[in-house]
């Protein structure tokens, strides 16, 4: 995964917090859970999946709910 | 199992006896209740049917605004009354209240609040009778334990509470937890029983363990997927899967294995269909404050299967209601909400079909200001409207696109 693909993703994420008045995040890895690290809520992943669409052009939904970052990092590389 | 009701998130778990002693203590009913505690909803509930006197549910994340609009204040402790002791203190068991509680109310019904067509959600009353229509009190159902995966203040979750309640049975809480407490609670408990929406199954999945003590798993409110149907057949081996068709307005009126429901046939006078909308009778609908004709339009559209016995499947709603994983959102409720901040000239409220949700909101908004932006927008909503019904993407644009008859187009 490359730094830019990766620092969109952070940048992507901190405007969905951001939108729900949660704290925002420096950085991320792959391994930090989508709901229970992050904190993100069926809401927030609804809007996730919608912006990372507008961006990347993939549904990182459509085949069931992915958890972790680095899942979201997986589906975007093999795209 | 004694428990009557477990929630780890609030770290409690309430025994059959505590509740009958916590209700001998209570000293203080108000009709009102508006409690993020479903412990307390329950409570209430239990206690509004032993004095036979309303329950008005409110939901816990309603804004102030919104408590304006649908009751007309926002402090109803002036409604606080004493409790006449001599109707709840000749409980002994858990026995003696459940035979308390179904032994028909007359006065008492329950009011809560559903998406109006017009933009104010409206209010629906329903009484014991047609709220416990769908109970099932059987000694094969007395040793269910339910995983309660619904809000306590609306229609869904009231008839699972009901269906419980009335049983003895014991309700852990699932919603808004963790995939994986959700799946420790059901292991612990040996949860046998689970009602929820399709997002919050869509939401356990995928999942490689299986959990045998699953035995029936109902859903409605939006359509199940054919995929995420044999996921929960794979991780939940020994559950029946039914699909359920319910309202706020009629509760629970048909369930079927797929999506094909037929009609029970007492109620088959009761169900009629005009142009393919499917009509009920008002017999099966709560008392709401504008008055219906002898028949209920639901605005549910349907294709007939077969006419004998009569089998039909759902297609799609008439209404402009967007369905959000399972909740109601009106769009022009949502609208008439941002036209109230300054500097919004026009707005139009939109749904987005969306792999988790189902569907999620989205709006086009025309402002005459530079400093709007999505998330004024936001923040000012968030004291307005209900969380689920926020847009979650907000398009700036210099003209809303609307239909050729001038009307706004949604899709």
């Amino acid at each position: 995964m490359n730094i830019k693909m990766q620092e969109k993703i952070l940048v992507i994420m901190n405007t969905v917090l951001e939108n729900r008045t949660k704290e925002k995040l420096t950085s991320i890895t792959p391994e930090m859970h989508l709901r229970n690290d992050i904190g993100f809520d069926s809401l927030d992943l609804a809007e996730l999946t919608v912006r990372i669409e507008a961006e990347f052009d993939i549904d990182i939904f459509e085949d069931g709910i992915v958890n972790t970052v680095g899942e979201i990092f997986e589906k975007l590389e093999r795209k | 199992m004694n428990i009557f009701f477990k929630d780890i998130e609030n770290k409690r778990i309430v025994t059959w006896d505590f509740l009958i002693e916590d209700i001998i203590n209570t000293s203080i009913y108000n009709p009102y209740c508006k409690s993020a505690d479903y412990y307390n909803v329950f409570k209430q509930i239990i206690l509004s049917l032993l004095l036979d006197e309303e329950i008005i549910l409110l939901d816990s994340d309603f804004t102030e605004s919104e408590l304006i609009n649908l009751i007309g204040y926002t402090d109803y402790s002036k409604f606080n009354n004493p409790i006449n002791k001599s109707k709840v203190s000749i409980l002994g068991n858990k026995k003696e209240l459940i035979a308390n509680l179904s032994n028909s109310p007359k006065y008492w019904k329950i009011t809560l609040f559903t998406s109006g067509t017009t933009g104010i959600p409206k209010k629906v009353s329903h009484d014991f009778n047609s709220i416990t229509r769908f109970v099932k009190v059987t000694e094969r159902h007395k040793e269910n334990i339910w995983g309660f995966a619904y809000n306590p203040t609306h229609m869904a979750g009231i008839q699972v509470f009901f269906q419980a309640l009335l049983n003895g049975n014991s309700i852990i809480r699932l919603f808004g937890l963790d995939t994986k407490d959700i799946y420790a609670e059901i292991t612990n408990n040996g949860i046998t029983h689970i009602s929820a929406t399709p997002t919050f199954y869509r939401l356990l999945l995928p999942c490689n363990e299986t959990f045998p003590s699953v035995e029936r798993i109902t859903s409605g409110g939006e359509k199940f997927n054919e995929k995420t149907f044999k996921q929960l057949n794979q991780v939940f081996p020994n559950a029946k899967i039914t699909n359920v068709y319910a309202s706020t307005e009629a509760g629970t009126l048909f369930a079927s294995q797929n999506d094909i429901f037929s009609v029970q046939p007492e109620y088959e006078n009761l169900i009629h269909f005009n142009n393919n909308e499917l009509l009920i009778h008002k017999s099966l609908v709560g008392k709401t404050e504008t008055n219906i004709d002898e028949w209920y339009n639901t605005g549910d559209i349907i294709e007939i299967v077969s006419k004998k016995p009569l089998k039909f499947r759902f297609v799609n709603r008439k209404s402009e209601m967007i369905n959000v994983g399972g909740y109601k959102v009106n769009p022009h409720e949502v609208e008439e909400a941002i036209l109230t901040l300054s500097g919004i000239k026009n707005v139009r409220v939109y749904p987005k079909q969306n792999s988790v949700l189902g569907n999620i909101i989205c709006c086009e908004v025309v402002a005459n200001c530079n400093q709007i932006t999505e998330s004024t927008i936001r923040k000012f909503l968030q004291s307005k409207i209900q969380e689920f019904k926020i847009p979650r993407i907000i398009h700036f644009v210099e003209e809303i696109s609307t239909t050729r008859t001038g009307k706004l187009k949604r899709n």
